[in-house]
């Protein structure tokens, strides 16, 4: 096939987000042993960092809000930390936080 | 989430390993200057027969207790992503490669040359079954209006009960149009049944080898049609067969109202073992 028809066939550069998170994240060789950092749960985390890739103020119109108090990605990091961290991302995106939210619902 | 097998120093530079290739192809056409980015170099560690593809990185960013904020951090994340991808894309110009998952970070180079000397033999193996082939990712989706048109051309039902709708009147024409509907929705689900079979047998027989990936959901896909199927194949270096393959495809498919994008090259991720044998 001539490499006009072949354009067709092309997604536009760079690489959409998701295809490299599905490779990068997923997929590749794992290297347990004298390595410093171990991913584990990677399909959860995947799943979660997905959704919020797919921007957070999207995943809010679709209703998700897997980070307030999430279990898993509050685990050991004590005192909300991450709540207040990502309160503050909301605040910076312009986005209800989820103290608004949970007092207003 | 987080397992480190050794107490980590919180300070000073690491290496972050992207991937690894054979030392004769890549030092010679690689050589010095592939940067990541305008803060990072990457630098090929040499051990034996093997290269590791690395940057220096700070062991605070990549640190077990930082990380779970980090990786909550969209912009970070791509940006890491994007730059583990661009410097595998870089190498693969020049060099077959074995493509580490995220996050594989060493404490020193001490380390990371014995990883390469201990692992070399699996190292080794896993870089035979990709060398001289890049992997290709085919998505296919589809357009409902173009299904409807494509079915009704090769369904008797749909094509009588287009021709009553189209000259009923009123309730009659309501119910008429309710029934093709269906129809047409039951021919898409019948459809995305075989999609991926068809889809796929074909594309093997062009292929080394494939996979199927689960499909991604619309507003990851950036495109508003459905997908309907999404393929991993490992292919020659060159891609001619594979493509003439998938033109192929694409025009027997595109009457039925399905689209086909084809992505990469990309570097093995899905043809590389998850864990390296014992060897």
């Amino acid at each position: 096939m001539s490499s006009r028809e072949l354009d067709d066939y092309r997604s536009g550069q760079p690489a959409q987000l998701a295809d490299v998170l599905e490779r990068v994240l997923d997929k590749g060789i794992v290297i347990a042993g004298d390595i410093q950092i171990n991913l584990l749960d990677i399909e959860l985390l995947t799943v979660k960092i997905r959704l919020l890739i797919a921007s957070a103020d999207k995943a809010r119109e679709l209703g998700i809000d897997w980070w307030e108090g999430d279990a898993f990605l509050s685990k050991g990091n004590g005192h909300g930390e991450l709540e207040q961290r990502l309160r503050k991302l909301e605040e910076a995106a312009g986005l209800p936080t989820s103290e608004q939210q949970e007092s207003s619902d | 989430m987080i397992a480190p097998t050794a107490t980590l120093p919180r300070k000073g530079l690491g290496w972050y390993l992207y991937g690894v290739a054979a030392a004769d192809e890549a030092s010679a056409r690689l050589g010095a200057g592939l940067a990541a980015g305008a803060a990072q170099e990457v630098e090929l560690v040499a051990e034996g027969p093997l290269v590791g593809v690395a940057s220096r990185v700070s062991l605070e960013e990549f640190d077990e207790q930082a990380l779970p904020d980090r990786l909550s951090d969209a912009t970070w994340l791509e940006q890491k992503i994007r730059t583990h991808e661009h410097v595998l894309e870089r190498v693969l110009e020049h060099a077959s490669v074995v493509p580490c998952r995220f996050g594989t970070v060493y404490r020193g180079e001490v380390e990371l040359r014995r990883f390469l000397s201990e692992r070399g033999e699996a190292l080794e193996a896993a870089l035979d079954r990709v060398r001289g082939k890049v992997e290709v990712g085919v998505k296919a989706f589809v357009d409902r209006d173009r299904f409807a048109a494509g079915r009704a051309r090769q369904n008797d039902d749909i094509r009588q009960l287009e021709a009553q709708a189209s000259t009923a009147e009123g309730g009659r024409a309501y119910l008429e149009r309710r029934r093709l509907e269906q129809l047409v929705a039951s021919e898409l689900e019948r459809f995305r049944g075989e999609a991926t079979d068809r889809i796929h047998t074909r594309l093997m027989s062009a292929a080394e080898d494939g996979l199927v990936l689960p499909l991604q959901a619309p507003e990851l896909s950036g495109r508003a049609e459905e997908m309907v199927f999404n393929g991993a194949y490992l292919v020659t270096a060159d891609r001619v067969g594979f493509e003439e393959a998938l033109g192929s495809l694409a025009r027997d498919i595109r009457d039925d109202g399905i689209d086909l994008e084809l992505t990469g090259p990309w570097p093995a991720y899905n043809f590389v073992p998850e864990e390296l044998g014992a060897g």
